[in-house]
């Protein structure tokens, strides 16, 4: 009975959450936020080597390699217990500690998957910007500490495409806008191929968003504890956050009914056990805004996401363009916002719309263009599209023969 | 496993049909349609026996007595199981205990089925020496399957039960550390705070119990775990938790030994980290050193200058 039998493992660590499962379900098993929480009191001192000190770990009944925690069962731990340093493993979608990286593998594959490595093949993903060194790294991990049979590196964007595959085409050509916790990237992709030139990433993501709701609660007095307000933060984002068509016409609707659109909050004080409660305004439309105006986020940029997409179309091969703007499509977390995708058609097309006017207008009326297709995909996935794909791409016969096997990979 | 079932516990109105794999290559298939919600199929895929340890009907000695006394009625076995799989259970949920304590129990206990199945010769065995005798018609040595085509022994004696772990692992680092470990496993028994606990040693030698085995079933190249359980490990409640330890002890010893392989990485990394940069300081240090004799005569280029 060899690893081939076996459905593949899919883990696709994100900056912000980690989602795994077996390849062929239509779910990851899990989605843990992708933090380590470490004791690192003990692990500074053992470099000396001294006698003591392993005895005073002994006696303490402390095991210095097994003390830590991943996900949620870390954020709990840091927060009753001061002894635990959280460390987050992934930095803007690049792997930033190694050390927490394998320990967190480590337990995703033990306890939470509980499988054993060997008898699986694996497929990771990686951002499209990751260098080939840390690739290296990754397989070096997987082949050395866990022993795998074989391991693919896919691609996130391509997979996020591959998603969208079985349910009605096959297209494999589009524009993938990635919005994750820690990184944004709008990538084409054509016939399967990454179009590495043209890929553009802005300093927006879902991390961003939620600092802003942070501010701006911050700022109108709101009675959130300091050390709960990022989490606070968090929540209201994901449980109030919509797009809105306009703003000025949202606030209008706002002061005009304000018990219909300001919601409430209540949570407990974690250091006293105090309940409080809070109003959130319109930081629930205004959050999400700042990708579409940067300007009332951040000074040093200030290019909506509809325009940073059309330039990547028009940076793009000639050819691939139109199948470009007809295939749209959104994957990560932060684009689940409420009629997310609905604003970027509606603003897109004004570009391109715009863009044929004044080229007709050139032409003097005398040659008209074909009105460009522009669609963005949305599906109920997409929180986890790219495991998705993943899924469905490792589910398939052919994939197993694509598996770097450790032969190769020494 | 048991996160998975509390999610489908609850009204879902989609038709599941969900894959998973745990350690010792135990499959699962669970299938849950929208046309009758109260219903789960649950299948499960048992690791390849090893000819000593031969099923009856896909299924160790015992199981299907077992099911039944762990679930009650909650539960239908299916005959003939599903194709590819040693069992099929079909699980009522309209049956499930209203209160939300026994009902978190028993889906825990659902989630442990491969516990319960293969578990099941183990089981009966504890029972006996709970009772202090032995069971009748038995082998003086038993093979129970523990991981695909490899098993545990098991030596049945009226006050005294013997189970013998062949430790086997692909990997030479593995190999090596799970020696170490299974060494200080041994050591650490003898600390007084464990003197409870089953006895437990290792050898690098099949023991002395095992002659008359086959050489294929006891070929190990991590040594020999033995535990000898007597009757007040067994006593009433205490069954489980023995039963249950040993039948994932060849995961706990892997998992272990993972974790130390992350942990040793790690400060090998550290002390890397320290290495180059006692190299660096060192360099710095000769770099003016060669200024003080040379002047500014020209400039060494480090590593540094030549990404800019």
């Amino acid at each position: 009975m060899d690893a081939a039998s076996r459905p593949a493992v899919v883990i696709d660590n994100g900056t912000g959450y980690t989602k795994m499962g077996f390849a062929g379900n239509v779910e990851p098993c899990f989605i843990i936020p992708t933090v380590v929480a470490v004791n690192e009191s003990f692990l500074n001192q053992s470099r000396s080597f001294n006698k003591a000190n392993w005895l005073s770990q002994y006696s303490a009944g402390v095991m210095a390699d097994l003390d830590f925690f991943i996900g949620d069962d870390a954020l709990s731990r840091s927060r009753s217990s001061s002894t635990y340093n959280l460390s987050y493993p992934i930095r803007q979608g690049q792997v930033d500690n190694w050390d927490t990286m394998e320990r967190f593998w480590q337990q995703c594959i033990f306890n939470y998957l509980r499988c054993d490595p060997e008898d699986h093949y694996f497929l990771l993903t990686e951002s499209p910007l990751t260098a080939p060194e840390s690739r290296e790294y990754t397989g070096e991990i997987m082949f050395e500490t866990f022993n795998v049979p074989g391991l693919y590196i896919a691609v996130q964007p391509v997979l996020a495409l591959a998603a969208g595959y079985s349910t009605s085409k096959c297209e494999m050509t589009g524009v993938v806008v990635d919005v994750g916790d820690g990184a944004t990237h709008v990538v084409p992709v054509a016939e399967g191929y990454v179009i590495g030139s043209s890929i553009k990433s802005i300093p927006i993501s879902g991390k961003d968003v939620t600092q802003f709701v942070q501010q701006l609660m911050k700022e109108r007095g709101e009675n959130v504890p300091p050390e709960d307000s990022f989490e606070v933060a968090r929540k209201v984002k994901e449980m109030y956050g919509y797009t809105c068509s306009d703003i000025v016409k949202e606030y209008n609707k706002y002061d005009k009914e304000p018990s219909k659109y300001i919601k409430q909050w209540s949570g407990i004080k974690p250091k006293t056990g105090a309940p409080y409660k809070c109003d959130i305004g319109y930081e629930r439309f205004l959050g999400p805004e700042i990708f579409f105006n940067p300007e009332i986020y951040s000074s040093d940029f200030t290019i909506p996401l509809p325009a940073v997409i059309d330039k990547c179309i028009q940076s793009s091969p000639i050819d691939t363009r139109r199948a470009l703007y007809k295939n749209i499509v959104l994957s990560g977390g932060s684009t689940m916002l409420k009629d997310f995708h609905r604003r970027l058609h509606r603003d897109l097309k004004k570009i391109v719309d715009a863009r044929i006017v004044a080229s007709d207008a050139r032409h003097g009326g005398e040659l008209k263009s074909k009105p460009i297709e522009v669609n963005v995909v949305s599906h109920p996935i997409q929180r986890f599209a790219v495991w998705f794909g993943g899924s469905i791409l490792a589910s398939t016969p052919e994939f197993y023969g694509v598996f770097s096997l450790y032969i190769i990979f020494n | 496993m048991c996160v998975c079932f509390s999610d489908f516990s609850s009204e879902r109105s989609v038709d599941v049909d969900c894959h998973s794999v745990e350690f010792d290559d135990v499959r699962y298939h669970i299938q849950f349609s929208q046309k009758s919600p109260q219903v789960m199929m649950l299948s499960l895929s048992l690791p390849i026996p090893p000819p000593e340890a031969a099923f009856i009907n896909g299924l160790p000695l015992g199981a299907v007595d077992a099911i039944k006394i762990a679930y009650g009625e909650l539960v239908q076995i299916r005959d003939p199981p599903k194709d590819g799989y040693n069992l099929t259970i079909k699980l009522n949920l309209a049956k499930l205990p209203r209160d939300e304590e026994q009902k978190q129990a028993i889906l825990v206990k659902i989630a442990s089925v491969r516990e319960v199945v293969l578990g099941a010769p183990l089981r009966i065995v504890l029972k006996h020496l709970a009772l202090r005798s032995v069971a009748p018609n038995v082998d003086q040595v038993i093979a129970l399957v523990h991981r695909p085509k490899e098993s545990i022994f098991l030596i049945p004696q009226a006050e005294k039960v013997t189970a013998v772990f062949p430790m086997r692992f692909k990997d030479s680092i593995d190999i090596v550390l799970a020696t170490s470990f299974l060494k200080e496993f041994m050591e650490a028994r003898r600390a007084a705070q464990l003197s409870n606990a089953p006895l437990c040693t290792w050898s690098p030698n099949v023991p002395q119990d095992l002659r008359g085995v086959s050489a294929e079933a006891v070929a190990a190249n991590a040594g020999f775990v033995t535990f000898v359980i007597y009757p007040r490990h067994v006593d009433g409640s205490k069954l489980d938790r023995t039963t249950w330890s040993l039948l994932t002890f060849h995961a706990y010893v892997s998992y272990h030994v993972k974790c130390s392989e992350g942990f040793m990485h790690t400060r090998m990394r550290r002390r890397v980290e320290s290495l180059i940069q006692a190299l660096d300081s060192a360099k710095q240090e000769m770099e003016k050193s060669n200024k003080l004799v040379q002047g500014n005569s020209f400039k060494r280029l480090n590593l540094k200058d030549h990404r800019r």
